[in-house]
């Protein structure tokens, strides 16, 4: 089930703040809601697990993310890939990163989902409203995270 | 294995067309049935598959290892594991192969990938939760027409430079089979020179029977004596044994197939699962029986699916409507691998049947076979081999050239039926139609429903803005595969067998090598026998299932019990009376010559007084048989038939639609079923209702739909609906009789034919009342969305 969203997160903080969040897979996994457990390999891949909850499929996905960050273009890259319980999830998302007049960051996202197994096919008519709050929550969260540091 | 209980009914001597409840049900409806799931044996493992979540991916790895560190979890075994026994891959029933767990790849969603063995069924789930897999996803084909694209990407690399498959050649490396039947050239030739064409495009969409029993299978290999014990949910035990033995090398001997109770099979439960030979080889490997029973959405997921028909049609009838000629072209998609369970010679089953009740001098039919990111099957959910297609093709058809004539569909129907003068009729396809009276059902029906009022009342309603349609189908069944000249599946002729032991004290063992499963065998097997032997039925017991015991045969579907096994049944119960003929002489004192059998009993002829009964005949025969004659009474026969049969019927609906909700209410629905000689009129009449209330659920309410990465969209029953009560319309039915001129019994076959006749009398209601909108045809399922967007489309905006 292919998945297609984008959005806009008003930051309260400077750009350059926002890109040394972005930078920082620490910083970035605290954002991912219900996380129970992170594995940073390197500066740029992190293995998350995380709870999920898609109608009747419940349980933990185990997510490979790499960060990809590209300051020339002012964007931001993410992949994702991995799953549970018979399911699987390939992400592929983008944000650029826009400065403000008035020391705030806009962040102009988009993402691209394919998900498979029951999570696709068992909570198919709630998985749409699902992720689509699964991801704005994940941006909202770091609206607030980068306005605190 | 059947262990019967009693029924208080009192009955005695009840032979054909006697409506005695069935013997069965007593322990069905106190809960006393043996299921596949009821059977349990000491120290037997669990096993759970793991599946894949992609259509398509390359496999990178398998790890086990957190799987096994789970209490109870005792192995794991791989595609790897499978090929050090050889079974990593086994022969389809149609001349294709498929893997057991996937190899290198998967090819659908829910592909089996591993099996679990654990000491509970909990313990196994989760070892199957923990066995981490890491895929590569690969391009997915999921529609049809785009599996031959040039560029369609490769999904059996196993015989992508293969280009002759088991049914010809392949014309690219998703194509499996070409098959076409009657002369295209003369059929182009007809329809040029037609006055009327019609032509339309309809699909049949993919569904699937769901049984409410599961498949499932316990192996129990017994290592001190070799010998292979298999309980499994199949409605084929004996051809599981050959297949077992040639796969796997055990000797035929030391095989033991046990088809317990089963919940329901319509074609589901005939082919050769995955989880049935992992199953089988855990118990082998590991020792102890091993227990394998799906889940809901491995049955949905992975079982044999119905249907996937994509068929286009052209018919050519003469401007007062004299049907001339009609071409067929069809494109079937058969997912991964060719499982579907046609006999050998018919790769596209009797689809040739598409002709139906109608006297076409000139036809062409022609089916490509596809591969596709799907699961394998095809000819599932009470089908006799693709005649469920044809049928509703060739019924459909008629009312789009009614349509197009501006002719009542009754009445084009009436003025091209094969007439009754024309049996044994030869169809333009090959076919030699046994008997029917296509003009005398469907004027039953018509009568019954008060057809001619009813389109006075369509008019008038029509004149309202209302919404209301009438639907027609007069289909012709062809069943009871078959005669051993064209019929065989993997070579194996496809007769059946029957075996009668009469014991001394006049009650009788009958044993069938078919097997049913809510068909009533139980019942009819012993009133034919009852009523060939004048034996009281309550004393007949019958048994299926065990193949250490039943007559060889190939099971049950197809609507072929009664045509083969039904006919074993009578000629064994023929046989036994002609040597009770000669005990009945000697004990009368007279020459067999002088001994005849009336009303059930030997009579000396012209001395009506003097009479044994076949009781007594039983008892002489293991206490005084006559000098020189063999003791005992006991008989087997294996009947091959000499033709198929073709049972028919007419359907007639009624649907009103509400313009809001584009809900169809079905109001009547009248069913004239003639399938010759009717054993048992309750039984028939049960299975007509059980199989018109799936046609309804194929039209209106299910699919197997899968979305363009190959999800398959229909994994449970809330999104894949089986009908109530409360949708289900009220059936009434009805008979004919036009027996079949070389059945034993004139008897035909009932079972699958409600489901072949009555969903294109639904669509044909539906696009009855939709015609003045310019609605010509409407795919299935018709759900109230699609309906609700016609009359949006259409402007009808008023409640």
């Amino acid at each position: 089930m292919k998945l297609e969203y984008s959005g806009q997160e008003k930051v309260q903080a400077e750009p350059e703040k926002v890109w040394r969040f972005v930078q920082d897979p620490h910083k970035v996994a605290s954002c991912l809601p219900d996380l129970k457990a992170v594995e940073i390999k390197d500066e740029k891949n992190l293995v998350a697990t995380v709870g999920v909850a898609v109608g009747p499929v419940r349980g933990t996905f185990k997510f490979n993310i790499e960060l990809d960050p590209r300051p020339e273009e002012n964007k931001m890259l993410v992949r994702l890939r991995g799953g549970g319980l018979g399911s699987a999830v390939d992400l592929t998302a983008s944000a650029n990163i826009i400065g403000q007049d008035d020391q705030t960051t806009l962040l102009d996202w988009s993402g691209v989902a394919n998900v498979s197994g029951p999570a696709a096919t068992v909570g198919g008519r709630v998985l749409d409203a699902q992720a689509k709050r699964l991801i704005e929550t994940v941006f909202a969260n770091m609206g607030q995270k980068m306005a605190e540091v | 294995m059947s262990v019967q209980t009693p029924n208080l009914e009192p009955k005695g001597i009840q032979g054909l067309g006697k409506p005695i409840k069935r013997k069965e049900d007593a322990r069905f409806i106190v809960g006393k049935g043996t299921y596949l799931d009821d059977i349990n044996l000491p120290g037997m493992l669990y096993m759970a598959l793991v599946h894949s979540p992609y259509a398509h991916a390359k496999i990178l790895n398998i790890d086990a290892s957190e799987a096994l560190k789970i209490p109870g979890v005792k192995a794991v075994i791989t595609a790897k594991d499978l090929a050090a026994a050889g079974l990593s891959w086994i022969p389809t029933l149609a001349g294709d192969k498929q893997m057991v767990l996937a190899d290198g790849k998967v090819l659908y969603q829910y592909q089996e990938v591993a099996a679990v063995f654990a000491e509970t069924r909990q313990a196994a789930a989760d070892g199957a939760a923990a066995v981490q897999v890491e895929y590569e996803p690969l391009p997915v084909v999921v529609d049809p027409y785009k599996a031959t694209d040039p560029d369609a990407p490769v999904l059996r690399e196993d015989i992508k430079d293969k280009m002759e498959g088991a049914h010809g050649p392949r014309r690219h490396h998703n194509h499996i089979w070409n098959w076409s039947v009657g002369s295209k050239e003369e059929t182009e030739k007809a329809l040029a020179q037609s006055e009327v064409r019609i032509k339309q495009h309809m699909v049949y969409p993919r569904s699937h029977p769901a049984p409410l029993e599961p498949c499932g299978c316990i192996g129990d290999m017994n290592k001190a004596t070799g010998r292979l014990t298999v309980y499994m949910t199949t409605q084929a035990p004996h051809a599981i044994r050959t297949v077992l033995s040639l796969v796997t090398g055990i000797p035929e001997n030391n095989i033991r197939v046990i088809s317990p109770d089963i919940g329901g099979g319509f074609g589901n439960k005939v082919p050769v699962y995955p989880g049935y030979v992992c199953a089988i080889v855990g118990s082998i490997v590991l020792g102890a029986p091993v227990k394998w029973v799906e889940t809901r959405t491995e049955n949905l997921t992975t079982t044999g699916f119905a249907r996937d028909f994509h068929m286009d049609i052209e018919i050519g009838a003469t401007k007062d409507g004299k049907v001339t000629a009609m071409k067929v072209y069809t494109l079937a998609d058969h997912g991964a691998f060719d499982a579907a369970a046609d006999p050998s010679k018919y790769p596209a089953g009797l689809f040739s049947i598409c002709t139906g009740s109608y006297d076409f001098q000139k036809a062409y039919a022609e089916v490509d076979a596809v591969y596709t990111n799907k699961a394998p099957g095809g000819v599932a959910y009470r089908c006799s081999f693709r005649v469920t297609e044809a049928s509703y093709l060739i019924e459909r058809s008629m009312d789009v050239l009614a349509h197009e004539l501006k002719m009542d569909p009754a009445e084009l129907r009436l003025k091209n039926f094969i007439r009754p003068e024309q049996f044994p009729y030869p169809s333009a396809l090959g076919w030699t139609y046994d008997s029917g009276d296509y003009e005398k059902t469907l004027k039953v029906a018509l009568e019954r429903i008060g057809y001619y009022e009813l389109r006075k009342e369509q008019a008038e309603k029509r004149a309202r803005g209302e919404l209301m349609g009438i639907g027609i189908s007069t289909f012709t069944e062809i069943v009871g595969a078959g005669p051993s000249k064209d019929f065989d599946i993997l070579g194996i002729k496809m007769f059946d067998g029957a075996e009668i032991r009469v014991h001394p004290s006049g009650s009788a063992i009958v044993r069938a090598g078919t097997r049913h499963q809510g068909q009533g065998h139980e019942t009819t097997w012993a009133q034919i026998v009852s009523e060939e032997l004048g034996l009281d039925v309550d004393k007949i017991i019958v048994e299926e299932g065990d193949t250490d015991t039943a007559p060889y045969g190939l099971g049950t579907y197809a609507s072929r019990s009664t045509p083969t096994a039904g006919g074993a049944m009578a000629l064994a119960a023929r046989r036994i009376r002609e040597k009770a003929k000669k005990i009945a002489a000697h004990l009368l004192e007279v020459s067999e010559n002088d001994v005849e059998w009336v009303d059930k009993k030997f009579v000396v002829k012209g001395v009506p007084s003097k009479s044994v009964t076949m009781n007594e005949v039983a008892f002489a025969a293991y206490t005084n048989p006559p000098p020189g004659l063999e003791p005992g009474l006991e008989t087997t026969y294996y009947y091959d038939p000499p033709n198929l049969t073709f049972p028919h019927g007419a359907y007639v609906c009624v649907v009103d639609i509400d313009k809001g909700t584009g809900e169809v209410k079905v109001r009547r629905f009248v069913a004239i079923d003639d399938c010759g000689t009717i054993i048992n009129p309750m039984i028939v009449e049960g299975q007509v209702h059980g199989g018109l209330t799936e046609g309804f659920a194929i039209a209106f309410m299910q699919e197997i739909a899968f979305d363009e990465q190959g999800n398959h969209l229909a994994s449970n029953f809330t999104d894949y609906l089986l009908p109530t009560a409360l949708e289900t319309p009220r059936w009434e039915t009805g008979h004919t009789v036009t027996p079949s001129p070389h059945h034993p019994l004139g008897a035909k076959g009932v079972g699958e034919s409600p489901t072949v006749g009555s969903p294109a009398a639904f669509v044909n209601a539906v696009v009855d009342a939709l015609a003045h909108l310019g609605v010509r045809h409407i795919d299935m399922p018709i759900t109230r969305e699609k309906v609700w967007r016609i009359l949006r489309q259409s402007g009808i905006d008023s409640f």
